[in-house]
């Protein structure tokens, strides 16, 4: 029995070490990519705005125009060549190019690009939600959006609206241009095709999705009558690593070759690696520290303005920060039209100050709340703002899980978060920031993080409106430098400390991939030395 | 003479009533089925209120948290969320019925079409563990047994223990750090090395047995090569448990007379324990390994996560984490049916094994 226990263990492990010439390297024309599926619930357009998803359909559908992510102000083409607006900025007309094939091999028509804009409106699902801003509904979108002629498509807005902000939109992955006569042949119960598009792919892109088994892996195979320059991958593949410790273990064995979502720890780790790059790209959102609004506690100025100074940012921005966010103090984002020069250090730690502003206000021994964090990923930094605020006059009791939910119902104290966009636009981040058109609990305008706290300014609100239409980029510049100035001095419900940033991992050898602000990084100029 | 009484055979009269062995076996098989009809409609409803009860919003797992009023309203209704709780029960346990476990709210997959593909890869998961468990535990439990007191008995109670003490997922991340990352010798996540996937047509959907059974061997080595870092980890886990089991069960029977008159017969030391002493315990181990095997699904969780195991755990996970129910409580509904599935096999194995159960 014991000999014959001895031999299978021989066996196995023969069996084994029969594959132990392993490979050093992913094949030269193969990319690798590592990352979390989790959220990742269908490849319909429609139906996807978070980031990996995001990036897995950029490589699919080719949207009508692009933004690439060294430029993120410039508009370049894509499947539309060129456009134009009319005198008084309502119509925007878009020529398309005729070489351009679906992987069916029917060619891309402006009729598609119709189909494809009016079918994300009247689905109405998360994909519409920087389109719609313009005022499309599923009533007028076909009024609205037509096509001319086979390569000529024109867009109606509703009301004027910048143009560059529209071509923004356009530019996103929730836009991307789907073959109409694919999906609707496979279309049921009026779905537009939606089930079938779900595990399905029939867009002109680069690339075409060969296999998908959620929470395991999606396989994009290079399109042979792709339009534009053959990609030197052949193939792409998208694994559920969801472990960043094996992550960081398999980068650097060269069995993956870009990596996202890693901690911090693993970062620092791989960080010395010379076969290892990191990119860490600013993101369109705040790591921000919300003060509800209808507590009569937190309603008050002076301690909204004793929370600016209750946090030691400073001892966090190098260690628990430094891949995700680096230090930042105004609503609108580092860089973008209107954004100001001393935004990085606004708010110092002052626990003096604090407590006397607190004593101001009525707390002269300091001020009991409920802390929750949105989820589980902010827990290390609240933790460092619970200690650094107990210095200067706050007891924070921190309750850890996931409030998010309760974030949206105005049902918390003390919260911390952060937020992300999309439209590489202050007026994207300016929505959330600054926009409540309804204070009231029944308005339920979640989206607006502003109202999440309760908070509301007529002329923040009048600014906003203002940025949506304004076409002058001086003149809008001059309205984001004000929304930031009132912003700031109406002592804000929603304390800014740092700008996000999402980390990118890759190996040295992988040349021309590059994570991207607005999360549509495209694979087919990526190349491996 | 009443129609309950039987003769000495346990017959009963003729044309009256089937014989009281029959009835009894009938009244048994009954017994388990209504058993088995309010244990699965008990873990029906306790999944499903607890699903709704928790304070997660199934709208924002389809939405994400940046949703408009209009979108938020609109999913909302879909998912009939507007409908009080029993009439939302009422309809979860009416479908059930039909074979249907519904859609994954996020996936818009119908669960029961998830389940098929991931299942297998649990299974295949399990049984590899189960195979190390025993392969390990019960030699290890016979020498302890064999060697009581001696220096060998200790280190297979440390062994052992240290499997179980040791979280899985840390063992797992360390297990990976030396075998794969210093020593290269297994493959580090998935079932199967990234090139050979999709290579080989899932007909079982079991790997290791599609792949042999089309003769694809560079395939199955590389899913041997996978799956052996994961089962080992998961199996050792339970080891510990297996091997005291068998400790004690084999030192009672080796201090049963039989054994002694049987080494006094002048039998080898080997045949006393394997013909004899193992042979008795068979049936026990058997409750044993039984009870292993539904704790490696759960134990299955956190392992399949370190090392992207597709698998069932990873699938509750993620419907946990997304506030998915429907695939909360099909998952949870489909463990509840393998350990009833098991119950029933090992009270099947009894009878094989233990002649006084028939």
């Amino acid at each position: 029995m014991i000999r014959n226990l001895l031999a299978a263990g021989a066996l196995a492990v023969g069996l084994c070490s029969g594959t132990v010439a392993v490979r050093a390297e992913t094949p030269p024309n193969m990319l690798v990519i590592g990352t979390n599926l989790t959220g990742i619930r269908t490849f319909d357009p429609a139906d996807n705005n978070a980031r990996t998803a995001s990036e897995l359909l950029t490589n699919v559908y080719d949207t009508l125009v692009m933004i690439t992510a060294d430029d993120l102000q410039t508009i370049k083409p894509m499947l539309a060549t060129e456009w134009s607006a009319s005198a008084d900025g309502k119509l925007i007309t878009l020529k398309l190019r005729d070489d351009a094939v679906f992987q069916s091999g029917n060619p891309v028509t402006a009729e598609d690009a119709a189909w494809t804009l009016q079918r994300v409106i009247k689905l109405g699902r998360v994909g519409s939600t920087d389109f719609a801003l313009w005022g499309f509904t599923p009533e007028n979108v076909d009024q609205l959006i037509r096509a001319v002629d086979a390569h000529t498509l024109e867009i109606e807005l509703p009301e004027v609206v910048n143009l560059d902000l529209v071509l923004y939109s356009l530019a996103g992955a929730s836009l991307g241009i789907i073959n109409m006569k694919t999906a609707m042949e496979q279309e049921a119960n009026g779905d537009l095709g939606g089930e079938w598009l779900s595990a399905n792919t029939a867009g002109s892109g680069p690339f075409h999705l060969s296999q998908w088994r959620p929470n395991d892996i999606a396989m994009f195979d290079a399109q042979e009558n792709y339009w534009g320059d053959a990609p030197a991958m052949r193939r792409v593949a998208v694994r559920h690593i969801p472990e960043s410790g094996n992550l960081r273990l398999q980068l650097q064995a060269g069995d993956v070759d870009v990596g996202h979502y890693l901690a911090a720890g693993d970062l620092e780790a791989l960080e010395s690696d010379e076969n290892i790059v990191i990119e860490n790209v600013p993101g369109l959102g705040f790591y921000y520290i919300a003060l509800n609004q209808k507590d009569p506690d937190l309603s008050k100025p002076l301690v909204r303005r004793a929370f600016q100074h209750a946090f030691d940012w400073e001892a966090i921005a190098d260690n628990i920060m430094k891949y995700t966010g680096f230090p930042w103090q105004s609503m609108i984002p580092k860089g973008m039209p209107g954004a100001p020069e001393d935004g990085t250090s606004r708010h110092s730690y002052d626990p003096e100050l604090s407590r006397k502003l607190l004593a101001e206000a009525g707390y002269p021994d300091g001020l009991k709340k409920v802390l929750n964090p949105a989820g589980a990923n902010h827990l290390a930094w609240t933790e460092a703002l619970q200690a650094s605020a107990r210095k200067a006059g706050f007891d924070l009791e921190l309750v850890p899980g996931e409030f998010t939910p309760a974030f949206r119902e105005r049902n918390f104290q003390v919260l911390t978060g952060n937020s992300g966009a999309r439209l590489p636009d202050p007026f994207a981040v300016a929505t959330q920031y600054a926009y409540n058109p309804d204070n009231s609990d029944e308005a339920r305008l979640a989206s607006y993080y502003l109202w999440r706290v309760g908070m509301q300014s007529e002329e923040l609100n009048a600014l906003v409106d203002q940025s949506m239409k304004e076409t002058d980029p001086a003149a809008r510049a001059g309205l984001f430098s004000k929304m930031d100035e009132i912003f700031s001095g109406m002592d804000p419900a929603l304390v800014i400390f740092f700008q996000r940033t999402d980390p990118y991992v890759m190996r040295a050898n992988v040349k021309g991939y590059s994570g991207h602000t607005t999360w549509s990084t495209r694979w087919h100029t990526v190349t491996k030395e | 003479m009443s129609v309950a009484e039987t003769d000495i055979y346990g017959n009963s009269p003729q044309g009256e009533l089937p014989p009281s062995h029959v009835r009894r076996r009938f009244g048994r098989a009954a017994g388990r089925v209504v058993s088995i009809v309010t244990t699965l409609l008990g873990l029906l409803a306790l999944t499903f209120f607890m699903g709704r009860l928790l304070p997660a919003d199934p709208v924002l797992a389809i939405t994400g948290p940046e949703v408009s009023k209009e979108v938020y309203d609109r999913v909302y209704m879909q998912l009939g969320l507007d409908q009080p709780v029993w009439i939302q029960f009422l309809n979860y346990v009416g479908n059930v019925l039909q074979g249907d476990l519904g859609t994954s709210a996020i996936s818009g997959q119908p669960i029961i079409k998830d389940l098929l593909t991931i299942f297998p890869a649990t299974i295949e998961l399990a049984f590899a563990a189960l195979l190390v468990g025993i392969g390990l535990g019960v030699p290890l439990g016979i020498v302890a047994a064999v060697n009581r007191g001696k220096l060998i008995d200790h280190v297979a109670r440390i062994v052992g223990l240290a499997g179980s003490s040791v979280p899985s997922f840390w063992l797992g991340l360390m297990a990976l750090f030396v075998f794969y990352g210093l020593l290269r010798w297994v493959g580090a996540s998935g079932r199967v090395d990234v090139f050979y996937e999709g290579l080989v047509t899932p007909v079982t959907g079991f790997l290791l047995f599609d792949s042999a059974l089309r003769g694809e061997w560079d395939v199955f080595r590389s899913a041997l090569n996978h799956i052996v870092l994961p089962a080992t980890v998961l199996g050792y886990f339970s080891v510990a448990y297996i091997s005291r089991m068998t400790r004690s069960f084999m030192l009672e029977q080796l201090s049963q007379e039989y054994i002694v008159t049987a080494r006094a017969k002048g039998l080898s030391k080997g045949k006393v324990i394997w013909r004899h002493a193992f042979r008795n315990i068979r049936v026990q181990l058997l409750t044993i390994v039984a009870l292993t095997f539904g704790g490696l699904l759960d134990g299955a969780v956190l392992v399949e996560t370190v090392f992207s195991w597709p698998g069932l755990g990873q699938y509750l996970t993620r419907g946990l984490q997304m506030n998915d129910m429907n695939v909360v409580m099909g998952a949870v509904l489909l463990i509840g049916l393998v350990f009833l599935t098991i119950n029933f096999i090992s009270d099947i194995l009894y009878r094989i094994f233990d002649p006084r159960t028939r």
